[in-house]
């Protein structure tokens, strides 16, 4: 199969759209326990601009976009997920029941801190790492073996 | 109690993550958790003694009603003080014991944690928490025995613990939860204040908790894979066979022993017989071994033989006997195996044909050998002396025939007792290399962990109220019945001394006749070699175990995707389909939908329909994708924003993955002629559940929606207003864990099947 060839107006057009959609998958995780979104969606929403990243460049943009193995994804994200849900039996809530904390920052006005967005967080970076590790695998061509022996 | 667990997990993962620093030292930070154990033991015994056990319940995941229950009486304090007295001893002489070396500290690691699931396993008072602790010590001591894993003999050695015991596991499994559904409790405290009624269910978990019992307490015929086990390095046999693994199954024979002796009759003739059969095959195996570790492994079968007996036939005065040997077997044994480990430390060997000079090179090793083997042949003014009074005071009143195998089984102790000792100081034989010329005391743990061990055998010989009072209160915690036998310095002229009187002078005797007790044993040995053996029924079983294994495997996991999806989604309709219209409610009529809401229906029948007849993958691929991002709409519409930017980032990164594999597969496809008829049975089977289910959750009204509770707490609760975010993230957080799990095992799967697959396909390009 020919390598897909590249364009240079595509990938223009991609590094303007990939930096304002990780910053809204960014937005869809902090924003999600109160609007629609979420940790799901944003990962989702990341994993678009990846593969946006891919079809403009293939791995090796995606590689420059995000230098870091899908694993340390998966495994910073489930790890986190399952400490925030150890830290509120911890707080002497339930297993991954949310706590949260209110209180005002000078200039910004009032946060309210939930425990439940470090679990969400965890969900994140787990969504990111399957999408960059399927991408990975299944986008490969050329570089295939010099990867995969990473 | 959580605490000391988690003190020994972080201690593990100390010493793993200072693995190149610590080297052997990795013990010393391993001890800190039997060290907890004992400081955390001593302060609270007066406490528990006295009739007061310390409980303790941590909510775990109190959405699914799971709690960590520990309760500490008398009973389980006696096996946490030997838990933690032997493993503080074995972890320091281990830190002496190993010279260095990259695999050191893991298997320090793994030694914690064992140390910490056998703690686990005594403090529980959940039945479902014993077997996690249970089967996380057959995981590890797989992992100790089988350390040197470039041996084939260490490796299958593992693998025998841990099929023996995790089988023996899951048969224990099945008898708790056949139990706590009889008793409606899982707890034990609560099933042994109130008993269930017998039933036929009972009896099958009493007779599954006992096979549990003693494939883990290595009794007749399970105890194969013990001896099997020395092929560990010393001080995990050590810590395993002495005070802990081994101890297991008697703690839980001990644990139910009273009830099940109450509500089954069976119960105490069975334990009487597999104990005394273990122990007199283990006592007359050990007569002919020449390996020092071998003949202290079949010793402990023998010696597991009689605690299992006397601690599990419910009775309080056996009950009371075993739990002082107990004592008494730890501290001896303990040292026993850690005075074979420095001997092969030194002399390089444990050959007891080999061994020759050992008692003028190590003097101290020596006495310290004499007085941990004077305990274990119950020579008067030790301990276990003590200790095997009592047992047999308990024996005593029962049968005669009873006591008269106890009394044999203890005349093969003192053989073997005495075999142990000339073989490993006295000369070595004719013929043979002799070792150990070198050697000589060690001046550190590799001394002092066993002769702490064995002079705290004669202290308590001689003072035995220091462990009378334990013992009692522990035989009360589970019997009932206090003060039910003596542990003195001297019984005074009872029957149970003539007993003990007699054994040891036979065994003294036939010690001193060591070539006609060979040659009797040998002759015999000759005969019994015709018999079958459990080594044997096991290496035959294996092979049937694994065809077995093979051919289910073969039917089940057939590798066939379709088939898995199938079946899948089979079972997804039917099982709550049967519960649906088995009491199907009565359903309101279905509002009528918007118009949007038809055209984007539309979309996506038309899509699905014509999904059927396309060939070509691609535009298979496309179609699917109409249906979702139909549904996308459908849920916009209906007022379900979170849902449909979901489905639609889901659709659309899902199209671009499947179009990253259609590159390699060909571009249209056709199903098999006879698949077609089973795929579409399946698919009108669960297309018709998806329809009518859907339909009677729109219009069924009836009962309370849990909608409504989700709605009302989601702020006071969980402080968010985004109700569907709340339920993954707090509600059904749990869900969610187990659902990127799930995606996280999935990414690897796809990565460890794709990366092979493509570079395959692009060899053969």
């Amino acid at each position: 199969m020919t390598p897909l060839r590249r364009s240079p107006i595509l990938e223009a057009g991609v590094v303007v759209v990939s930096g304002p959609l990780l910053v809204f998958s960014l937005y869809l995780l902090f924003a999600g326990h109160n609007q629609p979104g979420g940790g799901f969606a944003g990962g989702l929403v990341a994993g678009i601009a990846l593969l946006l990243a891919w079809v403009a460049g293939g791995s090796e943009t995606v590689g420059r976009v995000v230098p870091i193995r899908a694993g340390a994804f998966l495994g910073v994200g489930l790890t986190l997920a399952a400490v925030a849900g150890f830290a509120s039996l911890a707080g002497g809530l339930g297993f991954l029941e949310s706590g949260f904390v209110e209180f005002s920052v000078p200039g910004v006005g009032k946060v309210k801190l939930v425990s439940a967005l470090a679990f969400d967080g965890g969900v994140y970076l787990v969504i990111i790492g399957m999408a960059l590790g399927l991408i990975r695998v299944l986008g490969e061509d050329e570089t295939l073996d010099a990867e995969a022996t990473s | 109690m959580l605490t000391l667990l988690l003190i020994h997990a972080l201690a593990a993962l100390v010493i793993l993550g200072g693995r190149s620093r610590l080297g052997p030292r990795s013990f010393l930070v391993g001890a800190l958790g039997p060290v907890a154990v004992l400081a955390w033991a001593i302060s609270e015994a007066g406490t528990i003694t006295g009739g007061t056990a310390y409980e303790e319940r941590v909510s775990w995941v109190p959405s699914l009603n799971l709690t960590i229950d520990f309760k500490v009486d008398s009973y389980a304090l006696a096996f946490l003080l030997v838990i933690a007295v032997a493993g503080v001893a074995i972890f320091l002489y281990a830190a002496r014991y190993f010279s260095g070396g990259s695999r050191v500290p893991p298997f320090a690691a793994t030694m914690t944690i064992f140390a910490a699931a056998m703690v686990g396993i005594v403090v529980s008072n959940h039945l479902l928490s014993i077997f996690v602790f249970w089967e996380l010590t057959t995981i590890t001591s797989y992992l100790l025995i089988g350390y040197d894993d470039h041996k084939a003999q260490a490796r299958s050695a593992a693998l025998h613990a841990a099929l023996v015991t995790g089988a023996g596991g899951l048969a224990m499994l099945g008898g708790f939860v056949l139990l706590a559904e009889a008793a409606g409790s899982y707890l034990i405290s609560d099933i042994v204040a109130r008993p269930p009624a017998a039933s036929a269910a009972v009896t099958v978990a009493w007779v599954l908790i006992l096979i549990g019992a003693a494939t883990k307490s290595a009794q007749f015929p399970f105890h194969a894979w013990l001896p099997g086990a020395m092929s560990a390095p010393t001080p995990a046999s050590a810590f395993l066979h002495s005070a802990t693994m081994v101890k297991a199954g008697i703690f839980l024979v001990g644990r139910v022993g009273s009830t099940a002796a109450a509500t089954a009759d069976w119960w105490q003739p069975a334990i009487l017989t597999i104990g005394f059969v273990t122990m007199v095959i283990g006592g007359w195996r050990a007569l002919r071994q020449t390996d020092l570790k071998l003949l202290l492994a079949f010793g402990t079968v023998s010696q597991l033989g009689f605690l299992f007996l006397l601690v599990g036939a419910g009775s309080a005065k056996l009950v009371f006997g075993g739990l002082a040997l107990l004592v008494a077997h730890a501290l001896f044994k303990a040292s026993l195996f850690m005075v074979v480990g420095t001997i092969d430390h030194e002399a390089g060997t444990r050959d007891i044909r080999r061994l020759s000079g050992l008692r003028r090179a190590m003097p101290g090793l020596f006495w310290t050998a004499v007085a941990a083997a004077a305990s274990m042949a119950a020579v008067p003014l030790t301990y276990g002396f003590a200790a095997k009074e009592a047992a047999f005071d308990g024996l005593v009143g029962k049968d005669t025939l009873l006591i008269a195998v106890a009394a044999a089984a203890s005349i093969l102790t003192v053989v073997y007792t005495g075999r142990f000792l000339i073989g490993a100081f006295g000369p070595h034989q004719l013929g043979e290399e002799p070792a150990g010329a070198a050697a000589h005391d060690p001046r550190n743990a590799l001394l002092w962990s066993p002769l702490v061990l064995a002079g705290g055998g004669i202290t308590l010989g001689f003072i035995p109220g220091l462990a009378a009072d334990l013992v009692d209160s522990a035989t009360a915690a589970v019997t009932g019945v206090a003060a039910a036998g003596k542990l003195v310095l001297w019984p005074g002229l009872v029957p149970a001394l003539g007993w003990s009187a007699l054994s040891l002078t036979l065994g003294v005797v036939m010690v001193t006749l060591p070539h006609r007790v060979d040659a009797a044993v040998a002759a015999v040995g000759t005969f019994a070699a015709k018999l079958p053996t459990a080594e044997g029924a096991y290496r035959r079983s294996l092979p049937a175990l694994l065809t077995f294994a093979d051919r289910s495997s073969g039917v089940l996991q057939n590798g066939s995707l379709p088939a898995y999806l199938g079946i899948i989604v089979l079972a997804a309709a039917a099982l709550p389909a049967s519960a649906i219209f088995a009491d199907l409610p009565a359903l309101d009529r279905p509002p009528g939908g918007s118009a949007l809401e038809w055209v984007l229906g539309a979309v996506i029948v038309g899509a699905a329909v014509s999904l059927v007849f396309v060939r070509r993958r691609f535009a298979a691929v496309i179609l699917l994708g109409g249906v979702g991002y139909g549904i996308a709409g459908l849920y916009a519409v209906l007022g379900g924003p979170d849902l449909s930017l979901t489905q639609l980032l889901v659709e659309t990164l899902a199209i671009a993955l499947f179009a990253f594999v259609l590159r390699h597969l060909p571009a249209t496809f056709t199903a098999p002629v006879t698949a077609r008829t089973p795929r579409l049975l399946v698919a009108l089977v669960v297309g018709a559940f998806a329809f009518a289910g859907g339909l009677i959750a729109y219009t069924f009204r009836g009962g309370r929606a849990v909608a409504e509770t989700y709605l009302a707490e989601a702020v006071p609760e969980a402080a968010g207003s985004n109700v569907v975010n709340v339920i993954l993230v707090d509600f059904r957080a749990f869900d969610t864990l187990g659902e990127i799990t799930v995606l996280v095992a999935a990414t690897l799967g796809v990565a460890g099947l794709a990366v092979p697959a493509l570079r395959l396909l692009r060899r053969a390009r």
